[in-house]
């Protein structure tokens, strides 16, 4: 929520721009369609509507982010991030960062969200003296949902690389190519430097292929190797953006929130907080996953 | 509700959002246009063996007062995508029908017009001894009516 709110808000800026430069959009997103429909192109897609649009998800995120209506703010908040990307993205141009975080923050509507540490249960412990329920096995499933999405979109993105160029992907002349067109454009000299490296750009497209085809093993080896494949995506996020810029800050977040909550004794352990938490976790709405 | 109903009403949505993922994969024609829902499929490309070579290029637009800016997606008003696949890419081809198009857009609404477009750009390529850089000769449009 927080990531979302200070992080990954909207530009609006970038959207007004648009508004004002574009008189129709040239790949309407399947919510903008609706959005047109329902209200009309012009009394909606407008700078006066999308300043007030803005401003509303901003409060409902805030709203969210301190648990008053919790839900129903989470759901609005969510719903209006929904509507800005669309938005952005029916003007001929799509990005992968977004959408599975996007996908997460609606789930985060549906499930008993703000149960303990929000205002809304502060509100009631002092209203009715009970507090919420102390667990739920309901709580970690849209994390659990995302680990199986990012399993998905690794393999649908390797599969496209095998099937569409097969093993010449790996060639270290295509990573190469990639990876200096970006890096220069975008000023990354890491990227600069990794695209003049013939042999360790072979090794690194090796590992992409292996990485992104195999990702989904995290959905059935034991629950011990989680952290250590949640790891080795985080690094391969954090490789790319510093080669290349590829910002998929989005994505870094969600795997560090699975590191932190799909297998807390893992870090709880090295940490040596473990002891101290009751019951070896922070969280016991989240013991639920445990083996 | 129940907990034997949540965990139906989770189920569902779990089996939904994993469902509508298939969608844009079978139904091709609304492929670009799902989104939250999106295939994967980006840097798909390969290249052959071989010198590895890219260009950068950028269009420098001058007013008739001789004010210069860089054509930028945001000072056009598109994404950064279609400025270089429907802008960018053409001019680097030779295809000047889209001249007249830029001019467009970037003189909408300003009394400073812009009368000049400047195509510039410089090929990468990578060799032995390290990055080798190359300027490509200037290449100029200008508006419609404007001759010199």
């Amino acid at each position: 929520m927080g990531a979302q709110l200070v992080w990954f808000h909207p530009d609006l800026g970038e959207h007004l721009n648009f508004l004002r430069k574009n008189h129709e959009f040239l790949d309407p997103q399947l919510i903008t369609r609706v959005l047109a429909a329902v209200f009309s192109r012009d009394a909606f897609f407008n700078p006066t509507t999308f300043t007030v649009l803005y401003w509303a998800t901003f409060t409902f995120g805030v709203l969210a982010l301190v648990g008053l209506f919790t839900r129903v703010s989470l759901f609005l908040f969510a719903a209006g991030t929904w509507i800005f990307v669309a938005h952005l993205f029916s003007y001929g141009d799509r990005h992968h960062t977004e959408a599975l975080f996007a996908i997460f923050l609606m789930l985060l509507a549906l499930v008993p969200s703000g149960e303990r540490l929000s205002v809304d249960a502060a509100l009631r412990r002092r209203r009715t003296g009970v507090g919420g329920a102390a667990t739920s096995q309901l709580a970690i499933w849209p994390l659990k949902l995302i680990l199986v999405l990012l399993g998905l979109t690794y393999l649908s993105a390797g599969m496209a690389k095998m099937l569409h160029s097969g093993l010449r992907w790996m060639n270290g002349y295509t990573l190469q190519g990639h990876t200096l067109a970006d890096a220069l454009s975008r000023g990354y000299p890491f990227g600069v430097w990794l695209a003049q490296q013939h042999t360790l750009a072979v090794l690194l497209s090796v590992f992409t292929i292996v990485f992104e085809l195999f990702f989904w093993l995290t959905l059935v080896v034991p629950r011990r190797w989680l952290p250590a494949f949640l790891l080795v995506a985080l690094l391969f996020q954090v490789g790319l953006y510093l080669t290349g810029g590829y910002d998929f800050f989005q994505h870094m977040v969600l795997l560090g929130l699975l590191l932190l909550f799909l297998e807390p004794e893992w870090w709880q352990r090295r940490l040596g907080v473990g002891e101290r938490v009751s019951g070896g976790s922070l969280d016991p709405g989240v013991r639920t996953s445990a083996p | 509700m129940t907990d034997d109903r949540r965990k139906l009403l989770a189920s569902a949505v779990i089996v939904l959002v994993i469902a509508l993922h298939a969608v844009p994969v079978i139904y091709p024609p609304e492929r670009g246009t799902l989104w939250p829902f999106m295939v994967y499929a980006m840097y798909k490309h390969s290249r052959p063996a071989g010198p590895v070579e890219v260009n950068q290029r950028r269009i420098l637009a001058v007013t008739a007062s001789g004010a210069r800016d860089t054509v930028t997606d945001r000072l056009l008003g598109v994404s950064v995508t279609v400025l270089d696949q429907q802008y960018h890419r053409p001019l680097m081809t030779g295809d000047t029908s889209v001249v007249a198009a830029i001019f467009e857009r970037l003189n909408r609404g300003r009394t400073d017009r812009y009368v000049e477009l400047d195509l510039v750009s410089e090929t990468y390529t990578v060799t032995d001894t390290g990055l080798e850089r190359r300027e490509n000769p200037v290449v100029t449009y200008r508006a419609p009516g404007v001759t010199h």
